[in-house]
Protein backbone atom coordinates (compact mmCIF):
# COMPACT_ATOMS: atom_id res chain seq x y z
CA UNK A 1 0.00 0.00 0.00
CA UNK A 2 1.78 3.45 -0.83
CA UNK A 3 2.54 5.82 1.76
CA UNK A 4 -1.17 7.24 3.62
CA UNK A 5 -2.15 10.87 3.13
CA UNK A 6 -2.01 11.22 7.09
CA UNK A 7 -1.05 9.19 9.75
CA UNK A 8 -0.81 9.34 13.35
CA UNK A 9 -0.06 6.70 15.69
CA UNK A 10 0.00 6.59 19.29
CA UNK A 11 -1.11 10.38 20.00
CA UNK A 12 -1.59 11.69 23.34
CA UNK A 13 -2.22 15.08 24.71
CA UNK A 14 -3.26 16.39 27.85
CA UNK A 15 -4.03 20.09 28.90
CA UNK A 16 -2.73 19.83 32.20
CA UNK A 17 -4.63 16.81 34.69
CA UNK A 18 -6.90 16.77 31.93
CA UNK A 19 -5.91 14.17 29.54
CA UNK A 20 -7.59 14.47 26.17
CA UNK A 21 -6.10 11.77 24.13
CA UNK A 22 -4.68 9.11 25.41
CA UNK A 23 -3.53 6.99 22.41
CA UNK A 24 -4.86 7.84 19.06
CA UNK A 25 -4.16 5.94 15.87
CA UNK A 26 -5.19 7.11 12.40
CA UNK A 27 -4.55 6.52 8.70
CA UNK A 28 -6.27 8.18 6.10
CA UNK A 29 -5.37 7.04 2.59
CA UNK A 30 -5.83 9.41 -0.81
CA UNK A 31 -8.86 10.04 -1.36
CA UNK A 32 -10.50 8.57 2.02
CA UNK A 33 -13.66 11.05 3.42
CA UNK A 34 -13.02 10.28 7.26
CA UNK A 35 -15.93 11.94 9.98
CA UNK A 36 -14.70 12.14 13.46
CA UNK A 37 -18.02 12.24 15.63
CA UNK A 38 -18.12 12.49 19.56
CA UNK A 39 -19.59 14.06 22.41
CA UNK A 40 -18.02 17.29 22.77
CA UNK A 41 -15.01 16.68 25.02
CA UNK A 42 -14.14 13.80 23.35
CA UNK A 43 -10.98 14.89 22.03
CA UNK A 44 -11.92 15.54 18.66
CA UNK A 45 -11.10 18.90 17.63
CA UNK A 46 -8.05 18.47 19.71
CA UNK A 47 -7.09 15.25 17.63
CA UNK A 48 -7.43 17.34 14.41
CA UNK A 49 -5.35 20.33 15.77
CA UNK A 50 -2.79 17.81 16.41
CA UNK A 51 -2.23 17.04 12.76
CA UNK A 52 -0.99 20.91 11.78
CA UNK A 53 0.67 21.32 15.10
CA UNK A 54 -2.00 23.63 16.57
CA UNK A 55 -1.69 22.01 19.40
CA UNK A 56 1.55 20.03 19.84
CA UNK A 57 1.15 16.61 21.04
CA UNK A 58 2.46 15.61 24.40
CA UNK A 59 3.64 12.13 22.50
CA UNK A 60 3.02 10.28 19.20
CA UNK A 61 3.70 10.36 15.71
CA UNK A 62 2.08 12.41 13.30
CA UNK A 63 2.76 12.27 9.33
CA UNK A 64 1.49 14.14 6.36
CA UNK A 65 2.80 11.87 3.25
CA UNK A 66 6.51 11.35 3.56
CA UNK A 67 6.84 14.22 6.63
CA UNK A 68 6.89 12.90 10.08
CA UNK A 69 7.04 14.76 13.52
CA UNK A 70 7.33 13.02 16.34
CA UNK A 71 7.42 15.45 19.33
CA UNK A 72 8.40 14.45 22.83
CA UNK A 73 7.07 16.06 26.26
CA UNK A 74 5.01 18.69 24.13
CA UNK A 75 7.69 20.66 22.20
CA UNK A 76 8.80 20.32 18.81
CA UNK A 77 12.62 20.35 17.79
CA UNK A 78 13.92 22.25 15.86
CA UNK A 79 13.98 20.07 12.91
CA UNK A 80 10.38 19.45 13.67
CA UNK A 81 8.82 22.86 13.57
CA UNK A 82 10.78 23.08 9.99
CA UNK A 83 8.34 20.19 9.45
CA UNK A 84 5.48 21.20 11.16
CA UNK A 85 5.23 24.13 8.60
CA UNK A 86 5.94 21.60 5.66
CA UNK A 87 2.90 19.71 6.73
CA UNK A 88 0.88 22.85 7.29
CA UNK A 89 1.62 23.55 3.61
CA UNK A 90 0.21 20.51 2.53
CA UNK A 91 -2.94 20.44 4.51
CA UNK A 92 -5.89 22.81 4.50
CA UNK A 93 -7.68 23.54 7.41
CA UNK A 94 -10.87 25.29 7.78
CA UNK A 95 -12.28 26.05 11.21
CA UNK A 96 -15.13 26.07 13.20
CA UNK A 97 -15.24 30.09 13.29
CA UNK A 98 -13.89 30.71 9.91
CA UNK A 99 -10.40 33.05 10.60
CA UNK A 100 -10.57 34.98 7.89
CA UNK A 101 -7.77 37.36 7.87
CA UNK A 102 -10.43 40.52 8.09
CA UNK A 103 -7.81 43.22 7.01
CA UNK A 104 -7.90 41.73 3.15
CA UNK A 105 -10.99 41.16 0.57
CA UNK A 106 -11.73 37.50 -0.09
CA UNK A 107 -9.64 37.42 -3.36
CA UNK A 108 -6.57 38.31 -0.80
CA UNK A 109 -7.24 36.05 1.65
CA UNK A 110 -7.39 32.99 -0.97
CA UNK A 111 -4.12 34.23 -2.58
CA UNK A 112 -2.39 34.80 0.18
CA UNK A 113 -0.63 32.11 1.51
CA UNK A 114 -0.05 30.35 -2.48
CA UNK A 115 1.77 33.69 -2.64
CA UNK A 116 3.69 34.54 0.20
CA UNK A 117 4.46 30.98 1.16
CA UNK A 118 4.44 28.98 -1.77
CA UNK A 119 6.01 31.78 -3.59
CA UNK A 120 3.74 30.92 -7.01
CA UNK A 121 3.31 33.66 -9.28
CA UNK A 122 0.97 36.05 -8.83
CA UNK A 123 -1.05 36.29 -11.96
CA UNK A 124 -1.68 32.45 -11.54
CA UNK A 125 -2.52 32.24 -8.26
CA UNK A 126 -5.42 35.07 -8.62
CA UNK A 127 -6.76 33.10 -12.13
CA UNK A 128 -7.05 30.14 -9.66
CA UNK A 129 -8.40 32.03 -6.55
CA UNK A 130 -11.03 33.21 -9.36
CA UNK A 131 -12.07 29.33 -10.47
CA UNK A 132 -12.25 28.43 -6.41
CA UNK A 133 -14.53 31.30 -5.32
CA UNK A 134 -16.30 30.43 -8.63
CA UNK A 135 -16.22 27.20 -7.39
CA UNK A 136 -18.05 27.77 -4.06
CA UNK A 137 -20.00 30.56 -5.85
CA UNK A 138 -18.92 33.75 -4.44
CA UNK A 139 -17.28 35.09 -7.57
CA UNK A 140 -19.16 37.56 -7.30
CA UNK A 141 -17.73 38.48 -3.89
CA UNK A 142 -14.28 38.55 -4.93
CA UNK A 143 -13.67 42.24 -3.68
CA UNK A 144 -16.04 41.80 -0.63
CA UNK A 145 -14.82 42.25 2.78
CA UNK A 146 -15.18 39.39 4.81
CA UNK A 147 -17.08 41.73 7.97
CA UNK A 148 -19.17 42.01 5.01
CA UNK A 149 -20.18 38.41 4.42
CA UNK A 150 -22.74 36.24 6.19
CA UNK A 151 -21.08 32.82 8.45
CA UNK A 152 -21.86 30.56 5.13
CA UNK A 153 -20.18 32.79 2.72
CA UNK A 154 -17.36 33.39 4.96
CA UNK A 155 -17.23 29.44 5.38
CA UNK A 156 -17.23 28.92 1.99
CA UNK A 157 -14.54 31.67 1.17
CA UNK A 158 -12.11 29.83 3.91
CA UNK A 159 -12.85 26.55 2.03
CA UNK A 160 -11.43 28.16 -1.32
CA UNK A 161 -8.27 29.87 1.12
CA UNK A 162 -7.79 25.89 1.81
CA UNK A 163 -7.77 24.37 -1.33
CA UNK A 164 -5.73 27.27 -2.74
CA UNK A 165 -2.98 25.70 -1.46
CA UNK A 166 -3.24 22.72 -3.28
CA UNK A 167 -3.57 20.71 -0.25
CA UNK A 168 -2.99 16.63 -0.29
CA UNK A 169 -5.83 16.46 2.52
CA UNK A 170 -8.68 18.73 3.78
CA UNK A 171 -9.52 19.38 7.81
CA UNK A 172 -12.28 20.61 8.85
CA UNK A 173 -12.88 21.30 12.08
CA UNK A 174 -16.92 21.44 12.78
CA UNK A 175 -17.18 23.74 9.83
CA UNK A 176 -20.69 24.14 10.43
CA UNK A 177 -21.10 24.33 14.23
CA UNK A 178 -20.94 28.40 14.01
CA UNK A 179 -23.52 29.10 11.38
CA UNK A 180 -27.08 30.11 11.79
CA UNK A 181 -29.42 26.86 10.75
CA UNK A 182 -30.50 28.25 7.47
CA UNK A 183 -26.60 28.76 6.28
CA UNK A 184 -25.46 25.14 6.93
CA UNK A 185 -26.59 23.85 3.95
CA UNK A 186 -24.79 25.82 1.34
CA UNK A 187 -21.54 25.29 3.33
CA UNK A 188 -22.27 21.27 3.48
CA UNK A 189 -23.10 21.13 -0.07
CA UNK A 190 -19.55 22.17 -0.73
CA UNK A 191 -18.16 19.99 1.00
CA UNK A 192 -20.24 16.95 -0.22
CA UNK A 193 -18.83 18.32 -3.84
CA UNK A 194 -15.22 18.33 -3.08
CA UNK A 195 -16.32 14.45 -1.42
CA UNK A 196 -17.28 13.78 -5.05
CA UNK A 197 -14.05 14.91 -6.15
CA UNK A 198 -12.28 12.25 -4.28
CA UNK A 199 -10.56 14.87 -1.78
CA UNK A 200 -8.89 13.32 1.35
CA UNK A 201 -10.72 14.37 3.95
CA UNK A 202 -10.99 14.25 7.90
CA UNK A 203 -14.23 16.35 9.02
CA UNK A 204 -15.22 16.99 12.91
CA UNK A 205 -18.47 17.11 12.54
CA UNK A 206 -21.72 17.01 14.73
CA UNK A 207 -23.75 16.98 11.29
CA UNK A 208 -24.62 13.04 11.72
CA UNK A 209 -26.94 12.97 8.47
CA UNK A 210 -23.95 14.44 6.58
CA UNK A 211 -21.34 12.44 8.03
CA UNK A 212 -22.95 8.91 7.29
CA UNK A 213 -24.30 10.31 3.67
CA UNK A 214 -20.60 11.77 2.59
CA UNK A 215 -17.84 9.47 4.38
CA UNK A 216 -16.13 6.72 3.23
CA UNK A 217 -15.55 6.08 6.77
CA UNK A 218 -16.82 7.47 10.54
CA UNK A 219 -14.62 7.65 13.22
CA UNK A 220 -16.44 7.69 16.99
CA UNK A 221 -14.27 8.95 20.00
CA UNK A 222 -14.64 8.70 23.59
CA UNK A 223 -13.04 10.04 26.22
CA UNK A 224 -9.49 10.26 23.97
CA UNK A 225 -9.74 6.94 22.30
CA UNK A 226 -11.34 6.42 18.98
CA UNK A 227 -14.18 3.46 20.11
CA UNK A 228 -16.00 2.61 17.04
CA UNK A 229 -14.24 2.92 13.28
CA UNK A 230 -15.93 1.62 10.35
CA UNK A 231 -18.31 2.39 7.40
CA UNK A 232 -20.77 4.82 8.40
CA UNK A 233 -23.40 2.49 7.55
CA UNK A 234 -21.92 0.20 10.47
CA UNK A 235 -21.15 2.72 12.52
CA UNK A 236 -24.34 4.52 12.64
CA UNK A 237 -26.82 1.51 11.98
CA UNK A 238 -24.82 -1.01 13.67
CA UNK A 239 -22.16 -0.23 16.19
CA UNK A 240 -20.61 -2.19 18.03
CA UNK A 241 -19.83 0.31 20.91
CA UNK A 242 -22.72 0.70 23.61
CA UNK A 243 -21.33 3.94 24.21
CA UNK A 244 -21.27 5.00 20.15
CA UNK A 245 -24.64 3.32 19.93
CA UNK A 246 -26.30 5.73 22.67
CA UNK A 247 -24.54 8.86 21.05
CA UNK A 248 -25.48 8.34 17.79
CA UNK A 249 -29.34 7.01 18.54
CA UNK A 250 -29.89 9.99 20.95
CA UNK A 251 -28.56 12.22 18.40
CA UNK A 252 -30.86 11.40 15.77
CA UNK A 253 -33.77 11.31 18.01
CA UNK A 254 -32.88 14.73 18.95
CA UNK A 255 -32.72 15.92 15.59
CA UNK A 256 -35.64 13.85 14.30
CA UNK B 1 -5.93 94.79 16.98
CA UNK B 2 -2.26 95.11 16.01
CA UNK B 3 -2.66 92.89 12.97
CA UNK B 4 1.33 94.28 11.91
CA UNK B 5 2.94 93.49 15.03
CA UNK B 6 0.60 89.82 14.94
CA UNK B 7 1.41 88.73 10.97
CA UNK B 8 5.39 89.77 12.16
CA UNK B 9 4.98 87.49 15.19
CA UNK B 10 3.25 84.94 13.20
CA UNK B 11 5.97 84.76 10.91
CA UNK B 12 8.92 85.01 13.23
CA UNK B 13 7.13 81.76 14.95
CA UNK B 14 7.23 80.07 11.78
CA UNK B 15 10.66 79.77 11.78
CA UNK B 16 10.41 77.70 15.00
CA UNK B 17 8.11 75.45 13.13
CA UNK B 18 11.30 72.58 11.29
CA UNK B 19 12.14 72.72 14.77
CA UNK B 20 8.98 71.36 16.49
CA UNK B 21 8.06 69.32 13.38
CA UNK B 22 11.60 67.78 13.30
CA UNK B 23 11.38 66.81 17.36
CA UNK B 24 7.86 65.56 17.02
CA UNK B 25 8.58 63.04 14.18
CA UNK B 26 11.96 61.96 15.27
CA UNK B 27 10.52 61.24 18.85
CA UNK B 28 7.46 59.08 17.13
CA UNK B 29 9.90 57.50 15.13
CA UNK B 30 12.31 56.51 17.56
CA UNK B 31 9.75 56.05 20.55
CA UNK B 32 7.85 53.92 17.63
CA UNK B 33 10.74 51.33 17.34
CA UNK B 34 11.52 51.21 21.01
CA UNK B 35 7.63 50.37 21.86
CA UNK B 36 7.45 47.55 19.27
CA UNK B 37 11.18 46.16 20.93
CA UNK B 38 9.47 46.48 24.22
CA UNK B 39 6.41 44.70 23.27
CA UNK B 40 8.33 42.01 21.58
CA UNK B 41 10.15 41.96 24.71
CA UNK B 42 6.88 40.89 27.08
CA UNK B 43 7.12 37.69 25.54
CA UNK B 44 9.65 36.80 28.26
CA UNK B 45 8.96 36.76 32.30
CA UNK B 46 11.94 38.80 32.62
CA UNK B 47 11.40 40.98 29.50
CA UNK B 48 7.62 41.32 30.48
CA UNK B 49 9.14 42.84 34.10
CA UNK B 50 11.49 44.83 32.05
CA UNK B 51 9.12 46.69 30.09
CA UNK B 52 6.61 46.87 32.43
CA UNK B 53 8.73 48.90 34.97
CA UNK B 54 9.95 51.02 32.11
CA UNK B 55 6.38 52.15 31.29
CA UNK B 56 5.55 52.61 34.75
CA UNK B 57 8.87 54.97 35.21
CA UNK B 58 8.09 56.86 32.45
CA UNK B 59 4.46 57.37 32.16
CA UNK B 60 4.62 57.90 36.04
CA UNK B 61 6.88 60.71 35.91
CA UNK B 62 6.22 64.37 34.11
CA UNK B 63 7.94 64.40 31.14
CA UNK B 64 9.55 68.05 31.89
CA UNK B 65 11.39 66.46 34.88
CA UNK B 66 12.51 63.70 32.26
CA UNK B 67 14.24 66.27 30.08
CA UNK B 68 15.85 68.35 32.96
CA UNK B 69 17.11 65.00 34.18
CA UNK B 70 18.70 63.82 30.88
CA UNK B 71 20.31 67.78 30.11
CA UNK B 72 21.24 68.49 33.45
CA UNK B 73 21.27 65.43 35.12
CA UNK B 74 23.46 63.33 33.27
CA UNK B 75 25.77 66.18 32.61
CA UNK B 76 26.74 65.86 36.81
CA UNK B 77 28.38 62.38 36.05
CA UNK B 78 32.28 62.08 35.15
CA UNK B 79 31.21 59.25 33.29
CA UNK B 80 29.03 61.04 31.33
CA UNK B 81 31.43 63.68 30.44
CA UNK B 82 33.90 61.56 28.99
CA UNK B 83 32.14 58.81 27.22
CA UNK B 84 31.79 58.90 23.24
CA UNK B 85 28.08 60.18 23.86
CA UNK B 86 28.96 63.56 25.43
CA UNK B 87 29.38 65.61 22.29
CA UNK B 88 25.70 64.31 22.03
CA UNK B 89 24.40 64.39 25.84
CA UNK B 90 25.32 68.51 26.13
CA UNK B 91 23.64 68.85 22.68
CA UNK B 92 20.22 70.53 24.76
CA UNK B 93 18.86 69.13 21.02
CA UNK B 94 19.76 65.66 21.63
CA UNK B 95 18.37 65.96 25.15
CA UNK B 96 15.44 66.84 24.26
CA UNK B 97 14.59 64.43 21.25
CA UNK B 98 15.89 61.46 24.08
CA UNK B 99 13.52 62.59 26.73
CA UNK B 100 10.87 62.82 24.17
CA UNK B 101 11.50 59.54 22.39
CA UNK B 102 11.80 57.66 25.97
CA UNK B 103 8.48 59.62 27.16
CA UNK B 104 6.88 58.60 23.63
CA UNK B 105 7.95 55.16 23.57
CA UNK B 106 6.00 54.17 27.03
CA UNK B 107 2.93 55.19 25.59
CA UNK B 108 3.24 54.10 22.17
CA UNK B 109 3.94 50.82 23.69
CA UNK B 110 1.17 50.42 26.10
CA UNK B 111 -1.17 51.40 22.48
CA UNK B 112 0.68 48.64 20.48
CA UNK B 113 -0.17 46.27 23.53
CA UNK B 114 -3.94 46.93 23.54
CA UNK B 115 -3.65 46.24 19.21
CA UNK B 116 -1.73 43.58 19.52
CA UNK B 117 -4.14 42.26 22.17
CA UNK B 118 -7.32 42.86 20.01
CA UNK B 119 -5.44 40.66 17.22
CA UNK B 120 -8.31 37.84 16.88
CA UNK B 121 -6.20 34.18 17.76
CA UNK B 122 -8.09 33.09 15.11
CA UNK B 123 -6.47 35.03 12.55
CA UNK B 124 -3.55 34.00 13.86
CA UNK B 125 -4.07 30.23 13.81
CA UNK B 126 -4.88 30.90 10.23
CA UNK B 127 -1.75 32.10 9.57
CA UNK B 128 0.12 29.56 11.62
CA UNK B 129 -2.22 26.43 9.70
CA UNK B 130 -1.55 28.19 5.91
CA UNK B 131 1.94 27.64 6.85
CA UNK B 132 3.48 30.33 7.60
CA UNK B 133 6.35 31.18 9.46
CA UNK B 134 6.63 32.95 12.93
CA UNK B 135 8.04 36.37 11.58
CA UNK B 136 5.50 36.19 8.55
CA UNK B 137 2.33 35.69 10.72
CA UNK B 138 3.93 39.13 13.03
CA UNK B 139 4.35 40.84 9.68
CA UNK B 140 1.51 40.12 7.85
CA UNK B 141 -0.98 39.58 9.92
CA UNK B 142 -0.71 40.80 13.70
CA UNK B 143 1.34 44.04 12.90
CA UNK B 144 -1.55 45.26 10.14
CA UNK B 145 -4.11 44.15 12.95
CA UNK B 146 -2.40 45.85 15.28
CA UNK B 147 -1.94 49.05 13.91
CA UNK B 148 -5.27 49.31 12.19
CA UNK B 149 -6.39 48.53 16.10
CA UNK B 150 -4.35 50.99 17.40
CA UNK B 151 -4.68 54.10 15.04
CA UNK B 152 -7.37 55.90 16.78
CA UNK B 153 -5.55 55.73 19.87
CA UNK B 154 -2.17 56.48 18.02
CA UNK B 155 -3.72 60.09 16.81
CA UNK B 156 -4.21 61.13 20.40
CA UNK B 157 -0.19 60.22 21.07
CA UNK B 158 1.02 61.78 17.98
CA UNK B 159 -0.73 64.92 19.20
CA UNK B 160 0.37 64.82 22.63
CA UNK B 161 3.83 64.27 21.25
CA UNK B 162 3.57 67.62 18.82
CA UNK B 163 2.28 69.76 22.13
CA UNK B 164 4.93 67.63 24.22
CA UNK B 165 7.93 69.20 22.21
CA UNK B 166 7.35 72.99 23.91
CA UNK B 167 8.67 71.32 26.51
CA UNK B 168 12.15 71.58 25.25
CA UNK B 169 12.04 75.13 25.10
CA UNK B 170 12.77 75.19 28.67
CA UNK B 171 16.51 73.78 27.71
CA UNK B 172 17.02 76.91 25.57
CA UNK B 173 15.72 75.80 22.56
CA UNK B 174 14.20 77.66 19.53
CA UNK B 175 11.11 75.45 18.83
CA UNK B 176 7.75 77.37 17.87
CA UNK B 177 7.15 77.79 22.10
CA UNK B 178 10.43 78.87 22.25
CA UNK B 179 10.79 81.64 20.42
CA UNK B 180 7.20 82.84 21.28
CA UNK B 181 8.73 83.07 25.11
CA UNK B 182 11.71 84.82 23.88
CA UNK B 183 9.56 87.40 21.74
CA UNK B 184 7.81 87.64 24.88
CA UNK B 185 10.86 88.35 26.84
CA UNK B 186 11.80 90.96 24.55
CA UNK B 187 7.93 92.64 24.25
CA UNK B 188 6.34 91.80 27.13
CA UNK B 189 3.41 91.05 24.62
CA UNK B 190 2.42 87.87 26.05
CA UNK B 191 -1.52 87.34 24.89
CA UNK B 192 -0.41 88.05 21.17
CA UNK B 193 1.94 85.62 21.08
CA UNK B 194 0.86 83.29 22.87
CA UNK B 195 -2.06 82.84 20.89
CA UNK B 196 0.02 83.06 17.11
CA UNK B 197 1.75 79.87 19.15
CA UNK B 198 -1.42 78.22 19.94
CA UNK B 199 -2.56 79.03 16.41
CA UNK B 200 0.12 76.74 14.61
CA UNK B 201 -0.33 73.97 17.05
CA UNK B 202 -3.88 74.09 17.15
CA UNK B 203 -3.44 74.01 13.05
CA UNK B 204 -1.21 71.20 13.08
CA UNK B 205 -3.12 69.26 15.65
CA UNK B 206 -6.00 69.31 13.05
CA UNK B 207 -3.67 68.08 10.39
CA UNK B 208 -2.89 65.56 12.48
CA UNK B 209 -6.65 64.31 13.35
CA UNK B 210 -7.37 64.85 9.67
CA UNK B 211 -4.62 62.56 8.49
CA UNK B 212 -4.83 59.94 11.01
CA UNK B 213 -8.80 58.97 9.55
CA UNK B 214 -7.90 59.63 6.09
CA UNK B 215 -5.68 56.56 6.72
CA UNK B 216 -8.09 54.85 8.87
CA UNK B 217 -10.69 55.13 6.32
CA UNK B 218 -7.89 53.76 3.74
CA UNK B 219 -6.61 50.95 5.81
CA UNK B 220 -9.78 49.24 7.07
CA UNK B 221 -12.54 50.34 5.01
CA UNK B 222 -14.64 47.63 6.36
CA UNK B 223 -15.17 49.44 9.53
CA UNK B 224 -16.64 52.51 7.54
CA UNK B 225 -19.16 50.28 5.73
CA UNK B 226 -17.59 50.50 2.10
CA UNK B 227 -18.79 47.80 0.28
CA UNK B 228 -17.10 46.81 -3.05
Amino acid sequence: MSIPAIAVTGLHKSFGANAVLRGIDLKAQDGDVISLIGASGSGKSTFLRCIPMLEVPDSGIVAVGEHVIEPRGGILSRRDKVTARTIRSELGFVFQGFNLWPHRTVLENVIEAPIHVQGRPRAECVEEAEALLDKVGLSDKRDAWPVHLSGGQQQRVAIARALAQHPRALLFDEPTSALDPELVGEVLKVIRSLAEEGRTMLIVTHEMGFAREVSSRTVFLHQGLIEEDGHPDQVFGNPVSDRCRAFVSGHFQRNR
Amino acid sequence: MDTEFLSGIFLKLLTGLPLTLNLTALSLLGGGMLALLLNLMRASRLGNTIAATYVFVFRGTPLLIQIFMIYYGLASFDAVRSSFLWPFLREPYWCGLLALALNDAAYTSEILRGGLRAVPQGAVEAGRVSGMSRIMVMRRIVLPLAMRQALPAYSNEIISMLKATALVSTITLLDVTGLARAEVSATYRAVEIFLCAAVIYLALSLLVTRGAGWLERRLSPYKFGVSA
